[in-house]
């Protein structure tokens, strides 16, 4: 065991709220819990080194941001929290008839029992990280859609983490029958931190949710969580993840696909330099027949910035009329970088269409030809194309503003790892 | 402007164009008609620079300067135009930020100024509205998810927002139906100004109805086999290219 984890179990010890009971099981496991290693197959290329020792307050004086960053034209709801802590008044958010927010908090024992039909129930129990989530976020909140409602607003949970901080957070969130909404999960910081951010999701049937992940912490930062769905009938799901990297930065994105003719559309999109580290691990699981998973992961990493991508599709044998898709596609700028990928397919149904493929991706000529044919020089259609492999998630994201809030950014950050 | 001297080019080893000779002034619309595989779109490839077409030997002359010396890029900020017979989809690059990318460098290369956002916008809401496209189509990637007759209209479009000083149009009309072929040709009409020049390469007399040329060539086997007025397309058109075969064993 790492110094950090017996320090986490040691912490959480002293919790006691109303999910100690939940607490309880994961320090538990957690004892006995033995730290990974290069040799985990789960964590074969993501290095928990700087991790191990390291020792950060769960509070500090100095905020280094204080703002949920501005996304213009967004229009949203948002629930900021700032080092773990909530810095909006839950309770007197203005929401639309039909959409309730809670705090995990201060959440009353109707709203427990309602959270707890979310809580640990689409997150996978094995992850090591979950287990610690489990224990120690205090901060949090559920997020229940009614039956029917549409949301037009998009609700942002946004989660700054400042120097120096380690924080937990938690989000719950349940879309009723027929239900339609917006979740952006928006985590950004400065500066080195540690934050453990996951996100559960029960969709009902014929539920919409178009979601967003964005982990753009500091290259300092470490930075690991997840995102899990629980599909129900004929749901929905467009979901786009979007990574900067850290020192260590590792995002699991998982889907069951717990009743038929549920589709899951998940976009990523990951951007990484100079030594960040970005791993984004997904499971997928097709328990019944009918569904369909698109996944496409896309990534530019340059100088000595390292991307690892696990993504794999696992067909049940009841899972007859399955579509699934895997991409993981990457453009390596420079020598120093380094990528590692399994797509994997896991089938034990017949009668399924799958396709998986991961490639390193190389600029088609014809398209180079094509703008060049136009005036372009080579160095500029280059530079256009490249980033062109990654705006092309980008433009495929449902939310206007978002896509326009973010190209730019991303457009900065590429043109640094150009020179 | 285009002078082509004896010009032979291969791809991949093979010879396609075995000396081809064409003048071309200033203002003039020169037609070149033939069969398949007679090294129509070759002269196009030849001509904007592509990789795999070489040219072996023979000289090409644009305004004043040696073309094969110039890289694809190069030849094109020069004022050389092609309109694709099959364009590409890049869907990651959006019309809007392709076009602004190549008429800054058009106009750069001219010694202009660069268009400032709204002259920009405004130049290419009248160019999307001249080929009858959408103005959102800016917004989408190049070529992405275009139909085949919206590819060639955007071909156009970029013709009319680069102001090119002599414009290749590699069969523009293929696989257009009437309404679109007259888009097409109005749109190249409407750029003939007395000085830009054009070439027209197409298989058959139908789109020279609505784009009169000056010239007609006829290209057989890597060569002009004939040269002529608009009233050598009508012969084609009447009797086809068998002829051909016929003045080929007459040369031999």
């Amino acid at each position: 065991m790492s110094q950090w984890l017996a320090n986490v179990i040691d912490r959480a010890s002293s919790v006691s709220d109303w999910l100690s009971p939940a607490r309880q099981e994961a320090l538990t496991r957690l004892k006995t819990t033995s730290w990974p290693t290069r040799r985990t197959e789960e964590w074969r290329y993501t290095s928990l080194h700087a991790l191990a020792n390291l020792t950060l307050p769960e509070t500090s004086t100095v905020k280094v941001m204080a703002e949920a960053p501005v996304v213009a034209g967004l229009n949203s709801i948002d629930i900021v929290f700032v080092d773990g802590q909530p810095t909006t008044d839950i309770t007197s958010l203005s929401l639309p008839a039909g959409v309730t927010i809670h705090s995990l908090a201060t959440a009353d024992e109707a709203v427990q029992q309602q959270a707890q039909q979310v809580f640990n129930q689409v997150k996978p129990d094995a992850h090591l990280f979950g287990m610690v989530n489990d224990a120690l976020a205090q901060q949090g909140v559920f997020i229940d859609i009614a039956e029917g409602v549409q949301v037009e607003q998009p609700i942002r949970v946004v989660n700054l983490v400042s120097d120096g901080v380690e924080s937990h957070n938690r989000v719950l969130v349940r879309l009723g029958d027929k239900a339609q909404t917006t979740i952006i999960e928006h985590g950004a910081g400065q500066g080195g931190s540690m934050n453990t951010a996951f996100a559960e999701y029960v969709l009902g049937t014929e539920a919409k949710l178009e979601h967003y992940r964005f982990a753009l912490h500091g290259e300092e930062a470490i930075h690991i969580g997840g995102s899990h769905f629980k599909m129900g009938e004929s749901s929905r799901l467009n979901s786009t993840i979007v990574g900067y990297g850290s020192q260590i930065s590792r995002i699991d994105t998982d889907v069951v696909h717990a009743a038929e003719h549920a589709l899951a559309k998940m976009n990523c999109i990951y951007l990484l330099a100079p030594k960040e580290h970005f791993d984004l691990h997904s499971v997928i699981e097709h328990v019944v027949p009918n569904g369909t998973t698109e996944q496409n992961a896309r990534g530019i990493v340059g100088d000595k910035a390292r991307a690892v991508f696990s993504g794999r599709i696992h067909i049940h044998r009841d899972a007859q009329k399955t579509l699934a898709e895997l991409h993981n596609r990457n453009l390596l700028m420079s020598r120093g970088a380094q990528i590692s990928t399994t797509p994997a397919l896991e089938i034990y149904a017949d009668d399924v269409q799958c396709a998986h493929g991961a490639t390193i991706a190389e600029i088609a000529e014809e398209d180079l030809y094509y703008l060049q044919a136009r005036g372009i020089s080579r160095k500029d259609a280059l530079i256009m194309l490249n980033f062109g492999f990654i705006q092309e998630l980008v433009s495929q994201m449902p939310n206007k503003a978002l896509a326009a809030w973010l190209e730019p950014l991303l457009r900065e950050r590429f043109a640094t790892m150009e020179s | 402007m285009l002078s082509i001297k004896d010009l032979h080019a291969s791809i991949e080893g093979n010879e396609i164009l075995k000396g081809l000779n064409l003048n071309v002034k200033p203002g003039e619309v020169h037609a070149i008609m033939g069969p398949n595989g007679a090294g129509k779109s070759t002269l196009g490839y030849v001509l904007s620079g592509r990789e795999e077409y070489e040219a072996t030997s023979g000289k090409v002359e644009f305004q004043e300067r040696d073309l094969l010396e110039l890289e694809v890029d190069e030849r094109a900020r020069a004022g050389l135009f092609l309109a694709f017979q099959y364009p590409v989809e890049i869907p990651g690059v959006s019309n809007m930020e392709f076009l602004k990318e190549s008429v800054s460098a058009a106009r750069k290369e001219r010694g202009q100024d660069p268009l400032t956002a709204a002259e920009f916008l405004r130049k290419a809401k009248a160019a999307c509205e001249q080929v009858n496209l959408p103005l959102d189509f800016l917004k989408r990637g190049v070529n992405e998810g275009f139909s085949g007759g919206e590819k060639k209209r955007n071909e156009i479009m970029q013709m009319i927002m680069l102001e090119p000083t002599l414009c290749i149009l590699d069969e523009s009309d293929s696989g257009l139906d009437i309404d679109a072929l007259k888009v097409v040709a109005d749109g190249v009409n409407s750029q003939r100004d007395g000085k830009r020049s054009f070439i027209v390469i197409t298989h058959y007399q139908r789109l020279l109805d609505f784009i009169k040329p000056d010239f007609v060539h006829i290209l057989a086997d890597g060569k002009i086999a004939k040269s002529g007025g608009p009233e050598l397309a009508k012969e084609v058109e009447a009797s086809g290219y068998a002829w051909l075969e016929d003045h080929e064993e007459t040369n031999a």
